[in-house]
């Protein structure tokens, strides 16, 4: 699973398109005219069989779109728009997914970078650990985290403890942010991960070697080449935090107008019966999902200029 | 450099901002006119609720913190999950799951005290608008071209119940051979009906009330398959009271009820809503030591009021029939019961008492048995006979040892109450009286106790019943739980009662 999921995190991380001064390369010279005939014939296949199973997924996707946009109506949308329940949870779902996907990075990037570069003892070991998240069943994951809160240690319980201190945490909204973190957080560092191993590290040798320290050499060296990681991993923990709900439900509950997300609001949707309208939320979701993907992909561009 | 810790820093400001903006509260639904605790902090209650509910719930909790100002925080989610988190988290007041399968479970792990019934489901055929297939019966079900979907007799309360009606009349497993599909949850059977992924599927009623474009059949076989849902306190509750306000809410006939009627579910009974409902129980007074102390506390736990009135059964059936109705009767002896049987049709025996002859500590007369009280010069007294059913049973035990004759003229005090007899003995003006060993319970240091021995007619039943007629028959069932509570049990045992009733499965 870990696998696939990292696999997806650098082809996140790689999606802008290679600069043309590659892709000329490819391009035929007068000299071997014939030679380019026979290499566009056969390029012909190449890229029908690469297209087409290409294809496939991407059909898929659109039609499953397509199915629910046929399944609701516009009024349906705009009723579901208009409660102000589901105005709440879209609040609290931009508001804790930014949250979760803020704090992730910053756990991301030390940690990922870490991993990456130095090897100490034990440190498969943190490997795996890291992993966890990403192999619980998110049930599970909800449920250590409410075991976690209320275990009594002699007559110490972290929940009271932080009750009395006015930050409860359980069936509140920072349940909802720390049930989020707690699994994006772990698709963040596997991609930072990778994108610190695909950053040589020689290019901070030199900079140290001019002077720097170990921190101004990651600050000015590493860090903007590893921008572009740094918003996928941002993009992906954003991502899985939308769609986060086993651990939200178990941990945060489902209170309306306080811990409910869109998420949890398809599943109670649903539990009712109300099919039109949990397929409404699920299309704000997506649309949410996009926008802020595309925000995040103009932040990239941005940045490279 | 400097733009890297510039963007460092817009984040971080930024997480502030948005942490900020999350932990104001949102619009969220406060009462209009907020109740208060006695600290003046505003009170709230958790209730842990089905999904399926939440339709009905949400109104529900509209309607009462408008009209009683407690703030209810609902949190939903599937039963067993809920269960967990109370299990672990220890929190919540209330627990309404989609059946009473998961508050058996609960009450088995002890995390429920009271359970109070809501409303009945009934398990129907959901078939798509208009019944295309023609569906009518069990047979049409494993027609070939029916797609049928059911539920997981091991995850869904509606499987269960289904796969037991069935399995008793030997046609479960034809049923489930011909299944397309076995879904986990109720919900996932009718939806699949409702998008056409499926032809019928058998789902409980209520569920249905939402699918606009799926119809129910009902089917003679399903008959018996029905499932309760009932509301639950959760045992940790730090606020009983406030809790039990708000469960009694939801179960008031014209208040919850009527909503959970509203969206489709079949209820029946429950108490009238009242603010502080008034609960009167008319009780002989033998039985007054043993179940004072345990109405007192449930009144206290409740937060309603227990009129009780203690009385000789004989003045207390004359009372009701003169058209006092109390709500409910707790009787001396099974006679005294069967005189207003038109208004207590169901009465359950309790406990039993015996009958005894009581004298002054060392047995001064030396009285031995129902005989001796016939001496020459003794002075005795009993219960009236038709006040109370202490004497009735006293006739009727002088009777069958043939000594009614002899006894009788020694009689000098017939008293509507045991309680009177022992005060008389206490201040010397009787030598000998019969009443009941719990009579003697609390005066052990001045009294003795002699047993009357082979006469089966000398022991009273005291049966306990609720009227017909009471607006309150949840609430007085409650208070008759607790007086069948193990504690209550221990009282009534020192009070000189040997208890009777079987522990009831519910």
């Amino acid at each position: 699973m870990s696998q696939s999921d990292s696999a997806e995190a650098t082809a996140f991380s790689s999606t802008t398109p290679t600069p043309s001064h590659q892709t000329k390369s490819v391009a035929a010279t007068p000299d071997d005219a014939p030679k380019s005939r026979v290499r566009k014939r056969s390029d012909a296949p190449f890229f029908i069989v690469m297209s087409g199973i290409s294809a496939t997924f991407i059909l898929l996707i659109v039609l499953l779109l397509v199915a629910d946009l046929r399944f609701t109506s516009l009024s349906d949308f705009r009723d579901a728009l208009s409660k102000p329940e589901i105005i709440a949870a879209t609040r609290l779902t931009i508001t804790s997914c930014s949250v979760a996907a803020i704090l992730s990075l910053w756990v991301a990037v030390p940690l990922g970078y870490l991993l990456s570069r130095y090897r100490f003892p034990l440190r498969w070991l943190i490997d795996t650990i890291v992993d966890i998240p990403i192999v619980l069943p998110p049930l599970v994951l909800g449920l250590s985290l409410l075991i976690l809160f209320h275990q009594p240690i002699g007559d110490w319980q972290l929940e009271r403890f932080l009750g009395d201190r006015g930050f409860s945490v359980t069936y509140r909204w920072p349940a909802v942010v720390l049930a989020q973190f707690s699994v994006a957080c772990a698709f963040a560092v596997r991609t930072m991960r990778v994108t610190f191993d695909q950053i040589d590290p020689r290019t901070e040798d030199v900079a140290r070697t001019l002077g720097c320290t170990r921190g101004q050499a990651f600050l000015t060296v590493t860090l903007p080449q590893a921008r572009r990681g740094m918003i996928a991993a941002t993009t992906i923990a954003w991502a899985r935090s939308l769609g986060e709900f086993g651990p939200i439900l178990v941990f945060a509950g489902a209170t309306r107008m306080r811990t409910e997300v869109l998420s949890t609001t398809v599943f109670l949707e649903l539990s009712v019966g109300e099919l039109d309208s949990a397929v409404a939320v699920s299309l704000l979701m997506v649309a949410m999902a996009i926008v802020v993907l595309l925000i995040l992909r103009l932040l990239g561009t941005g940045l490279n200029t | 450099m400097n733009r890297t810790l510039i963007w460092i820093a817009a984040s971080f400001f930024a997480l502030i901002g948005l942490v900020y903006a999350m932990s104001r509260p949102g619009g969220s639904t406060v009462p209009r006119q907020p109740k208060l605790n006695a600290d003046g902090s505003e009170a709230s209650i958790m209730l842990f609720c089905a999904a399926s509910n939440r339709a009905v719930m949400e109104a529900i909790k509209e309607r009462y913190e408008d009209e009683c100002g407690t703030r209810v925080d609902i949190q939903y989610g599937p039963s067993q999950t809920l269960l967990s988190s109370i299990e672990v988290a220890g929190q919540g007041d209330l627990f309404l799951p989609a059946d009473d399968s998961y508050l058996a479970m609960a009450e088995e792990k002890g995390f429920v005290a009271e359970t109070i019934p809501i409303a009945k489901m009934r398990a129907v055929v959901a078939v798509a608008k208009g019944n295309p297939k023609g569906i009518k019966s069990l047979a049409d079900l494993k027609r070939d071209d029916v797609r049928l979907v059911l539920a997981n007799p091991e995850t869904a309360a509606i499987g269960k119940v289904t796969k037991d009606v069935l399995s008793a009349q030997s046609k479960w497993s034809d049923l489930e051979a011909s299944t397309v599909a076995v879904r986990a949850t109720v919900n996932e059977v009718v939806s699949d009906i409702a998008i056409g992924a499926a032809d019928a599927g058998i789902v409980y009623d209520a569920v249905l009330h939402t699918f606009e474009d799926v119809d129910q059949v009902v089917i003679d076989d399903l008959k018996e398959a029905s499932s309760t849902i009932a509301l639950g306190v959760v045992k940790s509750t730090e606020q009983p009271t406030t809790a039990l306000h708000f469960a009694r809410y939801v179960t008031a006939q014209d208040r919850g009820l009527e909503l959970y009627e509203q969206y489709g579910f079949g209820v029946e009974g429950g108490d009238q809503w009242a603010e502080t409902p008034e609960l009167s129980v008319f009780a002989g007074s033998m039985l007054r030591p043993a179940i004072e102390d345990t109405i007192r506390e449930f009144e206290e736990r409740e937060g309603v009021k227990v009129n009780r009135v203690y009385n000789g059964c004989g003045i207390l059936v004359a009372q009701m029939k003169a058209g006092q109705k109390p709500d409910a009767y707790f009787a001396c002896d099974l006679e005294f019961m069967n005189q207003v049987h038109d208004l207590f049709p169901e009465p359950v025996s309790v406990s039993n008492n015996e009958l005894v002859i009581l004298v002054q500590r060392g047995n001064p007369k030396n009285i031995r048995s129902l005989k001796d009280l016939s001496r020459e010069g003794l002075r005795v007294g009993i219960g009236h006979e038709k006040q109370c059913a202490m004497g009735w049973i006293t006739q009727n035990t002088f009777r069958e040892g043939g000594v009614q004759q002899e006894i009788m003229p020694n009689v000098t005090v017939q008293t509507p109450t045991g309680d009177m007899l022992v005060n008389q003995l206490q201040t010397g003006s009787l030598d000998a009286a019969v009443a009941y060993l719990s009579n003697a319970a609390g005066a052990a240091d001045f009294l003795d106790a002699i047993r009357i021995e082979g006469i089966e007619c000398s022991t009273a039943i005291q049966p306990w019943a609720v009227a017909k007629e009471s607006p309150y028959p949840q609430l007085a069932s409650r208070l008759f739980e607790r007086i069948c509570s193990v504690e209550s049990q221990d009282t009534f045992k020192s009070e000189g009662f040997s208890w009777q009733l079987e522990p009831a499965g519910r």
